[in-house]
């Protein structure tokens, strides 16, 4: 697989995340330098501990590095405002969550509608039919009108990256996105990963499993808040 | 923190009901008996023949004694003249009943002075060496106060508007020029009801009576009642229900947050079992933590409590005017208090902890919190309503957990429809007041102490100007008009031509007097009680002087009033009054502008001052319903300041229902915020549920506030105005609108304070809560 243009997309310079806590300073990210491509489909791997989701945080504006710069094409993340981030994230960003997070008291159609109505990029008469398409997409068409707590694993988390897709982002995150699933489902949902890359879009997915079959352009791995080794599969 | 604040709220509720009751329960009645009141009251002008001291001998009598008693009128501001009851006593220094304390050094007033008691105080300023005017019969005197004495058991002056005055006998005969012993207190021995009193005072009248002392009128209090201790019964009651439900909210609150705190429980009992503990070591656990709640609410809640009954109590001793004789509370009382405030929470939560800590360590351990299973509910109406997903998803989750919704929307709309309800009882007391206006159609009305002719009574008036009409009756309104002209039983006589505009009172039953041959009565309420409840159309004997008289009962009227009977004016005169002569005059006023009559009224007081009549007071319409409105006021204010403390009650139980909520979907909170809800946006979302539940509650408030609405009233007219009255219901649009308006406010600050919290929470710190 290979990364359609050289454009850059995202770029961590010098990032570095301590908590404090009442005892002693952590220091869960030390000097992150990381810099990915438009299109890539990104690993980044590591133990417990390592720094995985604090990155992923750091990436998404979830979080606030203590020192450093985290900047996403031209918008530096920490000069935004609550609001500001809140409503950049829902259109720049998708999230995929290890335990899929949907709103419980809404179905899967609704999930969706909700996200693209947050960030009121989709004109509304396209927003139905934009909900079709990616339940189609991610292959649970026939559960739109079900409550999450009726659908599988598999099917809601599917439900959650049609979720993610919602206003057309341009950077999908997935955290440990199959980490509660089994080995089947989760290569399902792997591939859905691996086409949304193929079609452009730039993938960062934490995850723990050293699955070298599955076709990343490249694996960070880290170690103790530092990036230990990076792997590039192109 | 939110639990012992609900526990707070509950145990200081009930302990201030508690303290109150205590102090207030035994202090009136307390200051009442301590007078030595007396049971019954017999007037004759033959007194003289009685054996004073035989007949306190008689094994009925406990104690007797002749106190003097007439109704003058005192000036307490220049041309401001009020009844003046004034009582002649044999001893100062040795009351064998109807005792009265001295507030001052004086015990004893000097000769030709007077004491006045203190809650006279309130309405005048005079004071210990004034010299008031007082006006007996035409005479203007000055009289000098050389003491201040305390009365409980009269009713206060600054309700009914009178002084109360006292002095030695050859005092109160040189000031008045009256005879002395013309009344006849009496105590007896071994009576314990009205029925029993008024049988022992039956046979010693008839005895009185058979000896040659002709007993001319009988005066029965209510058998071991304070005059006003309906006020105090109304307020005990009302404090007691606010206190009860304050209780029961708190109660409520407690089990709601505490099915919470073990819901947020779940994983850690899970991990304690886990590692070893057993479900009895767990539960010992939560038990304590209940009872260390408790013991903190207790230190909060009990001195609170004693601080809040004991200014509650001071201020109806203030209102009513007695003494606050309870001035500390036995040990038993702070056990008690102590006691409710640690065993109640755990009473309260007992099954919810047992429930709680019966988990399986498998199922525990799974939990993740709130409940993801959420049933479907398609409200289509709604979505035309608003396609808005953050409006659905608002609803949706009001609706989320329904037994907590269900406890909230109920407390709240308890809040609401008691809130509500104190302002239409407020109402009903209002159009119980407007009533009396529309009832009573003239403007000033002035009372003499003797009937004199109709001519005489006119003279001095007839160059006022604002007057439009003068009629002349017998009798009238009010306990002073009952003193001068009754029955046998007490029940005031009022002779007024039957086709009198001036009188319009509003008929429970039958209909008002008639142009029939017959001798026709109309009865109020309470003179109905006195003579035993006879239907319309029946024939009633009453004993007028010594004439006995058979009347037909035409009808019963409503009336916020002393018992009264009602005659046509010919009837009587043909009866009793050959001379038809009159003691009341009804002025009605040209202009009926607030200062006009007030002017009227002064002027017919100068009119009045050259005179010799025998006035007992001048009183406008405007002045009577101040009065009635005094008796009535403390229970309104009550009424509404408790009514709205319910309501915040209530409040605060939403908060935290709301409060609970958000805690529970703190990482759906941070999941909306990833996925580009702005702060605004959340904060909106918890409002609007805040508000769909504000709205629920104050709908099903308001319904439910209509029937509360009409037992309140019947309850209150039972207790205020007698068996027979029935407060009318009344709906008050200023009150729903306040009512609405303060529990939208109410319901948005509950929702927005927590709201606010929410937002708050930083985005990966959401995420990441368990």
């Amino acid at each position: 697989m290979t990364i359609e243009t050289n454009e850059l997309i995202l770029s961590l310079q010098d990032v570095t995340k301590e908590f404090l806590s009442q005892e002693r300073k952590f220091t869960a990210l030390k000097n992150i330098n990381l810099l990915v491509q438009k299109g890539e489909y990104l690993a980044i791997t590591g133990k417990s501990g390592s720094g995985k989701s604090t990155l992923l945080n750091m990436i998404t504006g979830i979080d606030h590095p203590t020192s450093g710069s985290i900047k996403v094409r031209d918008v530096t993340i920490g000069q935004l405002n609550e609001s500001k981030l809140a409503k950049w994230r829902g259109k720049n960003i998708g999230i995929v969550f290890q335990f899929f997070q949907l709103i419980p008291t809404l179905t899967i159609q609704e999930n969706i509608l909700l996200a693209m109505e947050f960030v009121d990029v989709i004109p509304k008469i396209d927003r139905l039919k934009r909900v079709q398409d990616l339940l189609t997409q991610v292959g649970i068409a026939d559960q739109a009108n079900k409550m999450p707590s009726s659908l599988s694993g598999g099917e809601q988390q599917r439900a959650a990256i049609a979720r993610a897709l919602a206003n057309n982002p341009e950077i999908i995150v997935a955290d440990e996105p199959t980490g509660n699933l089994d080995s089947k489902t989760a290569d399902s949902v792997n591939s859905i990963f691996s086409s949304l890359a193929m079609s452009g879009k730039t993938v960062i997915v934490v995850t723990h499993e050293r699955n070298t079959s599955l076709k990343y352009h490249r694996i960070v791995n880290l170690l103790d808040g530092e990036i230990e080794v990076q792997n590039s599969q192109i | 923190m939110l639990v012992v604040f609900a526990l707070v709220l509950g145990i200081w509720g009930v302990g201030t009901v508690f303290v109150s009751y205590f102090v207030l329960a035994n202090d009136l009645n307390a200051n009442y008996q301590s007078t030595n009141p007396s049971q019954v009251v017999l007037h004759s002008e033959k007194f003289e023949k009685l054996n004073l001291q035989q007949f306190i001998e008689k094994p009925e009598v406990e104690t007797a004694e002749l106190r003097d008693f007439s109704l003058q009128r005192i000036e307490i501001s220049p041309n401001d003249w009020i009844p003046l009851w004034l009582y002649g006593v044999e001893d100062f220094e040795k009351f064998n009943l109807a005792r009265i304390f001295p507030e001052t050094e004086k015990i004893v007033p000097d000769a030709g002075t007077i004491l006045i008691e203190r809650d006279c105080k309130h309405i005048t300023k005079i004071d210990v060496g004034d010299s008031p005017r007082v006006r007996i019969d035409g005479n203007i005197l000055n009289v000098k106060v050389s003491g201040i004495c305390f009365d409980p058991a009269q009713a206060p002056a600054t309700q009914d508007a009178f002084i109360y005055a006292y002095t030695d006998k050859s005092s109160y005969k040189k000031i008045t020029g009256l005879p002395n012993n013309h009344r006849l207190i009496v105590r007896l021995n071994n009576v314990h009801s009205d029925e029993d009193v008024k049988r022992v005072s039956d046979v010693l009248v008839n005895e009185l009576n058979a000896n040659g002392i002709t007993i001319s009128s009988v005066e029965i209090p209510k058998f071991n009642q304070h005059p006003h201790q309906w006020q105090l019964d109304t307020l005990i009651f009302l404090v007691g229900s606010i206190g009860l439900l304050a209780f029961i909210m708190g109660a409520v609150l407690v089990s709601q947050l505490m099915r919470s705190v073990m819901a947020s429980q779940v994983r850690q009992i899970g991990i304690l079992k886990a590692i070893g503990g057993s479900q009895y070591q767990v539960f010992q656990i939560y038990i304590a933590m209940l009872l260390l709640m408790g013991f903190s609410a207790g230190i909060i809640a009990v001195p609170l409590s004693v601080a809040s009954g004991y200014a509650f109590s001071y201020f109806v001793a203030w209102k009513l005017n007695f003494n606050i004789l309870t001035t500390s509370l036995p040990v038993f009382v702070y056990v008690l208090l102590f006691a409710a405030s640690l065993l109640l929470p755990v009473m309260l939560s007992f099954g919810i902890v047992l429930k709680g800590t019966s988990i399986s360590v498998r199922q525990a351990l799974a939990d993740y919190g709130i409940s993801q299973k959420v049933s479907l509910r398609e409200f289509k109406f709604l979505k035309r309503i608003s396609d808005s997903g953050s409006f659905i998803l608002a609803i949706r989750n009001s609706l989320r957990n329904s037994r907590r919704l269900a406890v909230t929307i109920m407390a709240m709309a308890l809040g609401v429809a008691i809130f509500s309800t104190g302002f239409n009882v407020r109402q009903s007391l209002w159009n119980l007041l407007s009533n009396l206006k529309s009832e009573l159609r003239y403007d000033v009305q002035v009372v003499l102490g003797n009937q004199i002719s109709q001519e005489a009574a006119l003279r001095p008036f007839a160059s006022l100007q604002n007057v439009k009409k003068v009629e002349m009756w017998n009798g009238g309104r009010g306990q002073i008009q009952s003193k001068l002209l009754s029955t046998n039983k007490g029940a005031g006589i009022v002779a007024l031509p039957y086709k009198s505009e001036l009188l319009k009172l509003k008929m429970i039953n039958g209909t008002w007097l008639s142009s029939s041959v017959e001798l026709e009565i109309v009865m109020n309420q309470q003179a109905c009680d006195l003579y035993n409840h006879p239907g319309v159309g029946s024939y009633v004997i009453l004993m007028i002087g010594e004439k006995n008289i058979k009347c037909k009962l035409v009808g019963i009227a409503e009336q916020f009033e002393k018992p009264k009977i009602y005659m046509d004016v010919e009837k009587y005169d043909s009866l009793f009054n050959p001379e038809h002569l009159i003691n009341s005059l009804m002025f009605v006023a040209g202009d009926h502008t607030y200062e006009k009559v007030v002017e009227l009224k002064r002027e017919i007081d100068r009119a009045i001052a050259p005179t010799d009549f025998k006035v007992l007071y001048v009183m406008s319409q405007v002045e009577r319903v101040k009065i009635i409105y005094d008796h009535l006021n403390i229970i309104l204010t009550t009424i509404v300041l408790l009514s709205f403390l319910v309501l915040v009650v209530s409040a605060i139980g939403m908060a935290s229902a709301t409060g609970i909520n958000i805690l529970e979907r703190t990482r759906e909170i941070g999941v909306m915020r990833a996925i580009g809800a702005t702060p605004k946006v959340i904060y909106s979302l918890f409002v609007m549920e805040g508000m769909i539940v504000s709205i629920l509650s104050i709908s099903l408030g308001l319904i439910l506030s209509y029937p509360l609405s009409q037992l309140a009233a019947i309850f209150f007219g039972n207790l205020m105005l007698g068996k027979e009255a029935i407060l009318q219901y009344a709906f008050s649009p200023s009150g729903f609108w306040i009512t609405l308006l303060i529990t939208l406010l109410f319901g948005w600050l509950a929702s927005r304070i927590p709201a606010k919290s929410a937002v708050q929470i930083p985005t990966h710190k959401a995420l990441s809560y368990e």
